[in-house]
C-alpha cells in the first residue's frame, strides 16, 4: 500500500511541480513589466496597473481560480479553457501567473526604488545610457536586495499550488485525498506534507546559496 | 612632488594666469543661469568664468545654490535660463534644452567630471572596475587599455594596493579617491567636486584634499564646492561666495578671505572655523 500511495503522490507532485515551475516562468518576467507600469510617469497607466495589483492582491487566490476557470463560460457563454484536464491546468496556470506576477511586481518595485538616486547620477555623469545604468549598475543591486523577499514568496507558491484542486487539477493533495474515498485511509493526505517539506527545504538551500554568492558586495 | 615644489608651481600658475587674461584660454563661461524649483528660486542670474588650468572654489552656507549650480553644469538639473560655454563653444543654452536628444546630452555632459559628496561608487565592482566601467561602456575602449589607464589613475590616487577591493572594504577617504579616479578616466575638461570631504570623518579629509591639491598643481581645471575654507584659500585661483542663489562676492582667495566687502560674507566666514 505504501508503495502504491507513494507512486500516486509522486505523480501528483509532478503536476504540482509543473504548475510551480511554469508559474515562475510566466510570473517572474510579467511581474517586471507590471512593476514598470506601476512606476510609470504616465499617470493613467500607473493608476490602472496599481488598481489591478490592488484587486489581485486583495482577493483570495482560490476565488481568482474559480473566476478565471468558470468566468468565461458564464459571462461570455463559451468555456475558454475546454473541459478536459489540460484546460483546467491552463486556467490554473493563468490564475497563478497573474496572481504571483502582482506580488512579484511589488517586490521588484520596492527593490528598484530602494536603489539610491546617486547610483543613477553617477552613471549619468559618466555618460551612460539609461539602459546601461539599469543593466550594469542597478540590476545586480536590485537582485541582491530582493532575494530574501522573493525566496519567501516562491516558497509560499510551492504550497499555494494546492489551491488548484478547487478546479480539479490533479496535484498532490488531490491524489492524497482520493485515498480517503477509494481505500478509507487518511494517512496519504498527511504524507503529502513530506513532499512539500522536502521541496521547500531544497529551495531554502538554493536561495541561501544565491544570497551567499551575492555577499561579496554590500549595498 | 613635495609640498614646497607644489607651492612654487602653484604660485607660478597664479602669476601666469594673471598675465594671460585673453579669450582662448577660457575653459568655462557661465552666463545668466537661473533655476527655480516650483516657487523656490535657487539660482538667480549667475555668471562666472574659469580659465584652463585654474581651480575655482564656491563657498557659502547650505541652500545657497552651490550644489544646484554644479548639477546644472553636469546636466543633472536643467537651468531655466542661461548659457554655458566650454572652450568657447556653447554647450548648454537653456532655451534650446528641450530639443536636445538624450544622446547629445550624454555627449555634452562628458565635458564635465563629477565627484559627489557621497562618492556613489558602484558597490558590486572593485575599485579598478569602477574606474574602467565607463571607458569600456561609453568610450568603447578595449578592456586592456581601460585597465592599464585605470591602474595608472589609481596609483596617482595612492591606491595601487587597493585596486581589487570592493567599495565596502575601503575607508571613506579611499572611496572618494576612487571616485576621483573614476571621474578622471573619462578625461573631462573640467572636474567638479560637490563637497568632496563633507561625508568624511575629520581624520580622512586630509588624504582627499591632498589629491585635489595635487590635481591643481597639475593644472587640472576644477570647480570645488567646499566648506574647507583654508583648503579653498590655499588651492583656488578664484573664490565665489554664494548667498541665496546669487554670487554675492568674488575675487582671489586673498580678497575674499582676507578682505571681504559684504556683510554676509564676513558673517559667513566668521561663523566658520578656518
Amino acid at each position: 500500500m505504501f508503495q502504491t500511495v507513494t507512486i500516486s503522490l509522486l505523480q501528483g507532485f509532478g503536476e504540482t511541480l509543473k504548475l510551480f515551475l511554469l508559474t515562475l516562468v510566466f510570473a517572474l518576467p510579467l511581474g517586471l513589466f507590471i512593476s514598470f507600469g506601476s512606476m510609470s510617469r504616465f499617470r493613467p497607466l500607473k493608476l490602472l496597473v496599481r488598481f489591478i495589483v490592488w484587486v489581485v492582491r486583495g482577493t483570495p487566490l482560490m476565488l481568482q481560480l474559480i473566476i478565471i476557470y468558470y468566468g468565461p463560460g458564464i459571462f461570455l457563454g463559451r468555456n475558454l479553457w475546454g473541459s478536459n484536464d489540460e484546460g483546467r491546468f491552463l486556467a490554473a496556470l493563468a490564475a497563478f501567473s497573474v496572481n504571483y506576477a502582482c506580488y512579484f511586481s511589488e517586490i521588484y518595485r520596492g527593490g528598484i526604488q530602494s536603489i539610491p538616486l546617486g547610483q543613477y547620477e553617477a552613471g549619468y555623469v559618466l555618460g551612460m545610457t539609461k539602459g546601461q545604468i539599469f543593466r550594469e549598475i542597478v540590476l545586480l543591486q536590485v537582485i541582491k536586495r530582493i532575494v530574501p523577499p522573493m525566496s519567501n514568496e516562491i516558497i509560499t507558491l510551492v504550497k499555494d499550488t494546492s489551491l488548484a484542486r478547487v478546479i480539479a487539477v490533479y496535484e498532490i493533495i488531490w491524489n492524497g485525498q482520493s485515498f480517503i474515498k477509494s481505500a478509507g485511509i487518511i494517512w496519504p493526505l498527511f504524507y503529502t506534507g513530506v513532499f512539500y517539506l522536502a521541496f521547500s527545504g531544497l529551495l531554502s538551500v538554493l536561495f541561501t546559496g544565491i544570497e551567499k554568492k551575492l555577499s561579496y558586495f554590500r549595498c | 612632488m613635495d609640498g614646497a615644489e607644489r607651492k612654487k608651481d602653484h604660485g607660478e600658475l597664479k602669476k601666469m594666469s594673471a598675465e594671460n587674461t585673453k579669450e582662448n584660454n577660457i575653459a568655462l563661461e557661465v552666463t545668466g543661469i537661473s533655476k527655480a524649483f516650483g516657487s523656490t528660486v535657487v539660482l538667480k542670474n549667475v555668471d562666472f568664468s574659469l580659465k584652463k588650468g585654474e581651480a575655482i572654489s564656491i563657498i557659502g552656507s547650505s541652500g545657497s545654490g552651490k550644489t544646484t549650480l554644479l548639477r546644472c553644469l553636469n546636466f543633472l538639473e536643467t537651468p531655466d535660463t542661461g548659457i554655458i560655454k566650454v572652450n568657447g563653444k556653447v554647450l548648454l543654452d537653456a532655451s534650446e534644452m528641450k530639443s536636445l536628444s538624450d544622446e547629445e546630452i550624454r555627449k555634452r555632459r562628458l565635458h564635465f567630471g563629477m565627484v559627489f559628496q557621497q562618492f556613489n561608487l558602484f558597490p558590486q565592482y572593485t575599485a579598478l572596475e569602477n574606474v574602467m566601467l565607463a571607458p569600456v561602456l561609453v568610450d568603447k575602449k578595449n578592456k586592456h587599455d581601460a585597465r592599464s589607464r585605470a591602474v595608472e589613475l589609481l596609483s596617482v590616487m595612492g591606491l595601487s594596493d587597493k585596486t581589487d577591493r570592493y567599495p565596502h572594504e575601503l575607508s571613506g577617504g579611499q572611496q572618494q579617491r576612487v571616485a576621483i579616479a573614476r571621474a578622471l578616466a573619462m578625461d573631462p575638461d573640467i572636474l567638479c567636486f560637490d563637497e568632496p570631504t563633507s561625508a568624511l570623518d575629520p581624520e580622512l579629509t586630509g588624504e582627499v584634499l591632498s589629491v585635489i591639491r595635487d590635481l591643481s598643481s597639475r593644472h587640472t581645471t576644477m570647480i570645488i564646492v567646499t566648506h574647507e575654507m583654508s583648503f579653498a584659500r590655499d588651492v583656488s585661483h578664484q573664490v565665489l561666495f554664494m548667498d541665496s542663489g546669487i554670487i554675492l562676492e568674488r575675487g582671489t582667495p586673498d580678497e575674499v578671505f582676507g578682505n571681504p566687502k559684504e556683510e554676509r560674507t564676513k558673517a559667513f566666514l566668521g561663523s566658520i572655523d578656518s
